[in-house]
């Protein structure tokens, strides 16, 4: 079928921010890039912090794990460098605070790894049984590197309790500015469609479905193509509606199934697993060629940007670095953030380094933000409904807001706080300039507080 | 370097509005019906418009004051306020009753409540109903456009009686009505009151320049189309039951449509975010709660205009409204 004979699909609500995605949409990935130090956080992910497997001094291979663990949601850490281990020092990590991490300073005369592995071999998957895709998996470290970092292993592994039948790769990047996973789609299409292949055969799903937003018809010509090559064995590219949060994972689960994850729950306990298509990428680097996750592709942009473009850095490497590569950032620089303008978090410390889910680094103006949300102005809500109706959950964020703002909880929770996915439309279309997802959040964490107190 | 940073909630960006910008683009969306006015009403027009409009600002900076709070005035809702309520009354009401009408809305129908977003009624619509109340014949009297009499008197406070008057069209009808004289008789054709040629409220007299500024709101997105469809939809089939059924009785849907309030009120006055519903289905509920009101007031009741007391009524409800459509997050509940 051709690409634009299909229907986009999509869902209801959603707001459309301006793309700002040619700032970087021609930046090919830039590789060869390797920094003096890098500062490996113990924790990338949503489950227990590793523990280190090297004492200060270590000298380290690139590629050597640092960092494990015995949970079972976890995921090892790997060093991206060869180097000599300096010390194992706090950092920060964008949202869990300061955790340890390990420093290393690396030997200069050491190769560098120019991107994604090239599978030049013909590709079979019966090579790989589900077993060996799920340990590979493991212990390649593996973790959804679209931002929320569950690991990998186990999403894919089979569990009879929730079987799963049918996957979604995410190709949508509906977030601002990010070129990241489209720049990937590009060059590493084979990569993505081997390690969706694995992922099927290992979750056990019968179908699988690549969204990608319809504002990237190149990715999808790219991906229909090669797929097509590779023989498409019931995967199916599906384009979906230019909307912000289509990415998200059950605004797409929605789009492209037409079914409601539960509100609290997740996607497999409707016999879904939805993957990040870059962490396809790794699954494929992982499995074949047994290569951990040491490196990622960041789009580093914004308006305050000398250079911005797409890099293919070490996982480590600090935001300062990063911007100093993009041949720093202009005076104008209002907030740098990690992620992109709607979800991303604004950090002040700049050397945070970077993670396994950090996709982008953007660097915006005052103008960008506007006046009033940089001078944090806001005005008496005027109950002019925007944020009801652009809200992707159906849920009525000036209420929440509100009611958090006046410490009622559980008023807050009777319009269902739980179920808000932080996605910023409401914030984003408020007149009146209330930071109603950051009111949400604020009750959130209070009541994620709470429960611990009160058994 | 980066002397600027600061830290805050995701999102970073915003639409580049606000809700100053909003009322703003009611003000232009107003402006065809202002000139209308100024056309056929002179300098009856521009003194009642600007009495309100400053009386209005005057009151809201004063209470704020006051209160000791920070000034609102920037976000111009005072001046909407102040059109609006200068638009609903009689081009020649004597101007200090028009302040106290202003003065009223404000403090009253705002302040008292909180400000801007707090109040529960359509501040312009409580002062006009208190003028009303007030001084029921001042309000009533209604006088003809300059283009029809083009001896329309000076405006002073004093000749307001003098001012050769006339009922308003639907005043008429409802004359007729009671008289059993029958529709046919009404004195003004309908294409007279759309154009706004005839005797009125300021601002209410010209449903065309009306629909020239809400359709502009409509573009611009300021409002959404649910509100004003549903006080058309419903006042029209309101009205044609009314005239199907004796058609030599009632005025017809379309002469009731391009009638007197019904525009401001569905295009300006119940799409005033502040008191009507938040959710969509609430908005229909509501616009069509307003729209069915004025018809039962204008058709069976005893006053010819029912946008008013179809507003207020519909305001006090709004909250209510919005506890029948409470929204369900699109998973279902939550298993507790
Ligand atoms: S309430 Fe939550 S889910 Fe709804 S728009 Fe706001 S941030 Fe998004
Ligand atoms: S968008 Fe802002 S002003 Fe409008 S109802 Fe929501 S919180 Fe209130």
């Amino acid at each position: 079928m051709s690409v634009t004979s299909k229907k986009s699909l999509t869902f209801p609500g959603g707001i459309h921010p301006p793309e700002k995605k040619s700032l970087t949409i021609n930046s090919k990935i830039h590789t060869g890039f390797m920094p003096k130090e890098v500062a490996v956080l113990l924790s990338q992910h949503i489950g227990a912090v590793c523990e280190p497997l090297i004492r200060k001094g270590s000298l380290v291979q690139a590629g050597q794990k640092i960092g494990d663990c015995d949970a079972y949601v976890s995921a090892p850490i790997h060093s991206p460098v060869t180097g000599k281990v300096k010390e194992i020092a706090l950092r920060s990590h964008a949202v869990i605070g300061r955790i340890p991490a390990v420093i290393i300073e690396t030997l200069p005369a050491h190769p560098v790894k120019k991107g994604c592995v090239q599978f030049d071999e013909e590709f079979d998957i019966n090579k790989y049984s589900v077993e060996k895709i799920c340990e590979a998996v493991r212990e390649a470290g593996i973790v959804g590197m679209g931002g929320a970092g569950f690991p990998t292993r186990v999403k894919i592994e089979p569990n009879p309790r929730l079987p799963k039948t049918t996957m979604i790769v995410n190709g949508c990047e509906c977030e601002p500015y990010i070129t990241c996973d489209y720049q990937i789609m590009l060059e590493w299409t084979k990569q993505i469609l081997i390690g969706v292949k694995l992922a099927k055969k290992a979750s056990g799903c019968s179908k699988a479905f690549i969204g990608i937003e319809d504002n990237k018809p190149q990715a999808i010509e790219m991906m229909e193509t090669v797929l097509n090559s590779l023989g498409t064995d019931e995967i199916e590219i599906i384009p979906v509606k230019t909307k912000y949060p289509q990415g998200g994972e059950r605004q797409l689960i929605r789009s492209i199934l037409k079914k409601n994850v539960p509100t609290g729950g997740i996607p497999p306990m409707i016999g879904v697993l939805v993957l990040n298509v870059a962490t396809c990428a790794a699954i494929a680097e992982a499995v074949v060629a047994d290569v951990p996750l040491t490196h990622r592709v960041v789009t580093v942009t914004g308006e305050a940007i000398a250079e911005p473009g797409n890099y293919y850095v070490p996982i480590g490497t600090s935001i300062e670095t990063l911007l100093e590569v993009c041949g720093g950032v202009t005076q104008k620089s209002a907030r740098v953030i990690m992620g992109g303008p709607m979800m991303g978090i604004a950090i002040a410390d700049l050397t945070t380094p970077t993670t396994k889910t950090t996709g982008a680094v953007t660097v915006i103006t005052k103008e960008q933000m506007g006046m009033a949300k940089f001078e944090r102005r806001e005005t008496a809500c005027i109950h002019c409904g925007r944020c009801l109706a652009v809200c992707p959950e159906n849920l009525n964020p000036t209420r929440i807001a509100h009611a958090v703002k006046n410490n009622l909880m559980d008023v807050a929770k009777s319009y269902y706080i739980t179920a808000c996915i932080e996605c910023g439309c409401c914030s984003y279309v408020c007149p009146a300039h209330i930071e109603i997802t950051g009111y949400i959040k604020t009750g959130k964490i209070f009541l994620a507080r709470q429960k611990k107190k009160i058994p | 370097m980066l002397k600027d940073i600061t830290v805050s909630f995701a999102p970073h960006i915003g639409k580049p509005y606000s809700t100053r910008s909003i009322m703003l683009d009611v003000i232009i969306g107003l402006t065809p019906a202002m000139i209308a006015a100024g056309i056929f009403f002179r300098l009856h027009a521009i003194a009642l418009v600007a009495a309100c409009v400053i009386s209005s600002m005057a009151t809201e900076g004063i209470c704020n004051l006051i209160r000791k709070k920070a000034n609102t005035l920037d976000d111009l809702s005072a001046v909407i306020t102040g059109i609006i309520l200068a638009f609903s009354l009689p081009p020649a009401i004597p101007l200090w009753a028009a302040v106290i009408g202003s003065v009223f809305s404000i403090a009253i129908g705002k302040m008292v409540f909180g400000g801007l977003g707090a109040n529960i009624f359509n501040p312009a619509m409580a002062g006009r109903a208190f003028l009303t109340a007030s001084f029921g014949m001042m309000m009533t009297t209604w006088t003809v456009p300059a283009t029809i009499d083009s001896a329309m008197p000076q405006i002073s406070a004093a000749n307001a009686v003098d001012a050769r008057t006339q009922a308003t069209p639907l005043a008429h009808s409802k004359n007729a009505q009671k008289a059993q004289y029958g529709a046919m008789e009404l004195n003004s054709s309908t294409s007279d009151l759309f154009l706004g040629n005839v005797g009125g409220c300021l601002g209410e007299t010209s449903a065309l320049a009306l629909l020239i500024g809400g359709i502009y709101l409509l573009i611009r997105k300021t409002i959404s189309f649910h509100i004003p469809a549903a006080v058309f939809l419903s006042a029209f089939i309101f009205s044609a039951i009314a005239y199907l059924i004796n058609s030599d009785y009632y005025a017809s849907p379309l002469y009731h449509l391009s009638s007197g309030g019904l525009f401001i009120g569905a295009f300006f006055i119940a799409t005033d975010p502040v008191t009507a519903p938040l959710t969509r289905r609430g908005m229909w509920l509501y616009g069509i709660g307003i729209g069915t009101i004025t018809m039962l007031i204008r058709i069976v009741g005893a006053y010819p205009e029912g946008v008013m007391y179809s507003v207020l009524f519909m305001n006090s409800l709004a909250p209510l409204i919005d506890k029948l459509f409470k929204r369900i997050p699109a998973g279902g509940e939550p298993n507790a």
